[in-house]
């Protein structure tokens, strides 16, 4: 492939490489897990590039091989995390102030969102980035409706992991 | 739900705390070689292909079939090796064709589904050569039982003795079964370990969409 696509590629996913870090960080415990499912993305990025006609956003496209990747092709995630990850994430998010109430809330729920499976938490991380019910339903190939259905049952779901 | 809201928030101010990987880790990292679900079916499927249509060519029984003397087994032989050819291509060009479909741009579900689908393609196919094998074993032992000119002590062993033809019967039966049951076996560890995942998220997406 060509010098110029290769440019052009790398540049932009450097400038839209937060969209695969959480992904990673949804999908993978541990910092080497990370780097690896990072690696994949990027490799099936990379392979589907050259059909990228730029009639969609870089980003709007990232979402959908990443998400891909992490749900379809990789292999190597475990399917459920234990509850110790959500410390092991924090090794390679930069500290931010939190007030300590809310910090525990957060915490508990982040914790609870890893429980979930591959599916539902591919739902949670597109309704995290503000993600409307159309492109969720789009992206994962089921009806809108239903994208929505699911959406409110997660909740219970996450509710009830919050309080057994 | 409040939490969820609280968690958003968090989530969004801390989208771009990553550590950033450079312009120049991302070259290494497109050079290097995938290790996704779809790289390992491609060669395994690759692998099933030509074992099973070279072990196809291997079987050497014209000599058998020389000393027999009957033309005719021949003639329905060879139509049955060029039969196998066609059914190959076909298979082939049906593997290529779902391969084809599958890409890490469509939705979720549908490449799921290609994937999925692709695999299926191989292993009706090894389904079909087993099913071959079986077939042909029992033609062979069949053809041996009454051409076979070397046969002609068993058969009258076993015409006197009904006993002996149903132990005889009974052996080949437990032989094909044993033959399955050991590629059952291997089939559900190859694509059991591979495929687990991929199958449990498939399933979840079609009950979220009945």
């Amino acid at each position: 492939m060509s010098e110029n696509l290769e440019q052009s590629f790398v540049a932009q996913l450097q400038a839209n490489q937060n969209i695969i870090h959480k992904i990673c960080r949804l999908y993978t415990a541990g910092e080497d897990a990370h780097k690896d499912l990072f690696q994949e993305i990027t490799i099936q990025l990379w392979k589907a590039y050259p059909k990228f006609r730029g009639d969609s956003k870089f980003s709007t496209w990232t979402y959908r091989v990443a998400l891909n990747t992490a749900i379809t092709l990789y292999r190597k995630t475990k399917r459920t995390i234990s509850t110790v990850d959500y410390e092991n994430h924090q090794h390679f998010v930069k500290d931010v102030d939190y007030n300590y109430e809310e910090e525990e809330q957060i915490k508990l729920m982040y914790k609870a969102v890893y429980q979930l499976n591959d599916i539902e938490k591919a739902l949670v991380f597109m309704y995290l980035e503000d993600k409307d019910y159309q492109e969720i339903a789009e992206t994962l190939g089921i009806s809108e409706v239903n994208a929505r259905v699911k959406m409110n049952r997660i909740k219970g779901k996450l509710k009830k992991i919050l309080n057994p | 739900m409040k939490e969820l809201d609280l968690l958003k928030k968090d989530w969004q101010k801390n989208s771009d705390s990553f550590q950033q990987i450079s312009e120049n880790e991302i070259y290494k990292m497109i050079h290097r070689k995938s290790s996704s679900i779809v790289k390992w079916i491609l060669i395994i499927s690759i692998l099933e292909i030509s074992f099973w249509t070279f072990s196809n060519l291997f079987i050497n029984t014209d000599d058998v079939l020389r000393k027999m003397n009957h033309p005719e087994i021949v003639t329905a032989l060879e139509f049955l090796t060029y039969f196998n050819y066609v059914v190959v291509l076909i298979f082939v060009y049906i593997f290529y064709k779902n391969y084809r479909t599958i890409s890490t741009t469509i939705a979720t579900k549908s490449l799921m589904s290609a994937i999925l689908k692709t695999r299926k393609t191989v292993q009706y196919y090894v389904w079909y050569n087993l099913g071959m094998i079986v077939i042909t074993a029992i033609l062979s032992f069949f053809i041996a039982f009454v051409y076979n000119p070397d046969m002609e002590f068993l058969r009258e062993k076993l015409a006197m003795n009904g006993k002996a033809m149903f132990v005889t019967i009974g052996i080949l039966f437990l032989v094909i079964l044993g033959f399955f049951g050991l590629f059952w076996c291997f089939y559900r560890i190859i694509y059991g370990t591979l495929l687990r995942r991929l199958y449990a998220n498939y399933k979840e997406l079609k009950k979220i969409d009945f």
